[in-house]
């Protein structure tokens, strides 16, 4: 449904977006991460026919965004981070506006507004002034700007910044189920909201594409898998264990056929803390493992990376994401 | 051009909707009523001269046509850009040149109706026994919507060029008064090329156009063209620069 190759785009001597590729199915729901000024509202921005990629080709639906930019601009519901809305018209007027815009009959765009209204919820304020709204009400009628020609593309930047966790929920839940009849794609460095929305995330990093891939595809590439915590009493009773014993911990972890490394993280009083990585059951084996040796244990659990984790350690440029020719779908592509 | 009914109706009905255009409307009701009255006055009487004199007769009338249409026009761009509205306009499946001339015949609109004032001055002399010459009021109402629409084409490239309003207004002002003057200045001019100059600003004389037909009642299709010509030109130039401000961002 959107296929970008190779998009580039330029402010002056600014590198905004810096050749980027990436392609969406049609039905897909994806999540645009990236810290603030990585080129996701830029990138939009192209995709939406506002600004004209540098260089780069950009399609919708087959059609290319410089050369029929109206065919793409009628696929697409676009719902800007500003939320532009005539703060002095009435939501229902501002619903006809962007309905005849579209070339709807007054009578159809009419019957839209009321659909998509009852859609966002804001049904009892079709006759109110778009200026007296809440923030939260203007992003919903937002939102029902963008429903209106009920296109087959929906392009969302920051549905959700600056509401409140209530509201947050409300419009998340309403993207869910906008989700499963369209292609969707959504902004936010609000993590849990992307990781609750999006099965596919797409991470930018200065421009560039840093990742791209389902969540679970990025977490086993990028943040290394699962991991166990295991802490148990190593020492004797309220005394710190001393080397030989931890020793002989580790040593006894690490011959478990699953485990590929152990390591210590530290300890407080007789206890010691590992962290344990490997494949498979490996918390049932450390538990039978802790059982034969009749070890003290205070926790074993499995630690999952998470989305926030990964985030960081991009945004850190911690993390160096490398092209990987071996895995073309959910490949790891950009700053190498 | 679809999607351009659309942007005009919004337009129209944002300016109604903002206290500015009926604060307008109601001190240049107050302005043109005032000076009707006291050529009526001077004039002992002479209702047609009078009338044209309030409808680009008289200074009093340039004053409004060069300063009105940038204070309507002056947002139409500039403050759109900032809101994000412009973003929204420009991502619907609608021409640019929808956009901007849409923009441009909703002031031209609102200045028609100011001018419009006039058939009410008219209407009332006829009611008091002195009726007007209905054909020049109107050949003067539609010369003065005619410059009105020139003069806010010209507002809506500054408004597209520059980010505030505030000075949106004011260089479009500027550009305006540079207008109406410039032939003016070359007719005064006695150095050499003045001849020249002033035959090539014939060519952007709108006060000589505008008098020399529309104030005498006569519809001369030239001195229409002349003005839609340039509004036409004035216009193809926003589009350009707001074309322009997609590729620069």
């Amino acid at each position: 449904m959107i296929t970008v190759q190779h998009l580039t785009r330029r402010f002056g001597p600014r590198l905004a977006v810096d050749d980027v590729s990436f392609h969406l199915e049609r039905g897909e729901v994806v999540g645009f991460l990236g810290p603030n000024g990585a080129g996701k509202t830029t990138t939009m921005r192209v995709l939406t026919g506002f600004l004209p990629p540098s260089a780069g080709t950009v399609e919708v639906g087959g059609h290319d965004v410089l050369r029929d930019s109206l065919a793409v601009r009628e696929r697409i519901g676009y719902l800007p981070e500003s939320v532009p809305l005539y703060r002095e018209h009435r939501v229902q007027e501002m619903l006809v506006f962007q309905g005849r815009l579209r070339g709807l009959a007054r009578a159809e765009a009419k019957r839209r507004a009321g659909l998509v209204l009852e859609r966002v919820g804001l049904s009892e304020r079709a006759r109110s002034l778009i200026g007296r709204l809440s923030k939260g009400q203007r992003q919903r009628v937002g939102l029902a700007v963008a429903l209106l020609p009920d296109p087959e593309v929906l392009v969302l930047d920051e549905p959700t910044s600056g509401l409140d966790p209530l509201q947050r929920i409300e419009v998340r839940r309403l993207i869910q189920e906008l989700a499963r009849e369209r292609t969707v794609l959504l902004s936010s460095h609000i993590l849990p909201e992307i990781e609750a929305v999006c099965p596919r995330v797409i991470i930018l990093q200065r421009g560039r594409l840093a990742a791209d891939g389902t969540q679970t595809e990025l977490l086993a590439r990028l943040g290394g898998g699962n991991f166990v915590r295991l802490e148990l009493a190593a020492g004797p009773d309220g005394a710190t264990p001393d080397a030989a014993a931890l020793a002989l911990v580790r040593a006894r972890i690490a011959a478990l056929p699953d485990v590929t490394s152990v390591e210590a993280r530290g300890g407080e009083g007789d206890f010691a803390a590992f962290e344990v990585r490997g494949q498979g059951a490996l918390a049932e084996g450390l538990g039978r493992l802790a059982q034969r040796e009749g070890w003290a244990v205070r926790e074993l659990s499995t630690q999952r990376p998470t989305l926030e984790g990964l985030f960081a350690r991009i945004a850190l440029e911690l993390e160096p994401a490398r092209p990987d020719p071996a895995q073309p779908e959910g490949s790891l592509e950009g700053a190498a | 051009m679809k999607g351009f009914g659309a942007i005009y109706r919004r337009e129209l009905a944002g300016l109604f909707l903002a206290p500015l255009a009926w604060v307008l409307f109601f001190l240049v009701l107050l302005y043109q009523a005032y000076f009707f009255l006291l050529v009526l006055d001077t004039k002992g009487g002479e209702v047609n001269g009078s009338l044209a004199f309030v409808l680009g007769g008289g200074t009093p009338f340039w004053l409004l046509t060069l300063f009105l249409p940038p204070l309507l026009t002056m947002r139409m761009i500039s403050e759109e850009s900032r809101s994000g509205l412009l973003e929204f306009l420009l991502t619907a499946p609608v021409a640019d040149a929808a956009v901007v001339s849409g923009k441009a015949l909703a002031a031209a609109t609102f200045l028609a109706l100011v001018w419009a004032s006039a058939f009410l001055f008219g209407a009332l002399t006829a009611l008091l026994g002195a009726p007007p010459d209905w054909g020049l009021v109107f050949a003067a109402w539609l010369g003065a919507s005619l410059v009105s629409a020139l003069f806010s084409a010209l507002g809506l490239v500054s408004s597209a060029l520059f980010s505030t309003p505030l000075l949106a207004a004011f260089m479009a002002i500027l550009v305006n008064i540079a207008l109406f003057a410039l032939p003016f200045l070359a007719r005064s001019w006695r150095g050499t090329g003045g001849a020249v100059l002033a035959r090539a600003l014939e060519y952007t004389d709108v006060l000589g156009h505008y008098q020399g037909s529309f104030l005498s009642g006569a519809l001369d299709s030239a001195h229409c063209a002349f003005f839609l010509a340039w509004t036409a030109a004035a216009l193809f130039l926003a589009v350009r620069v707001v074309e322009s401000r997609r590729w620069l961002g």
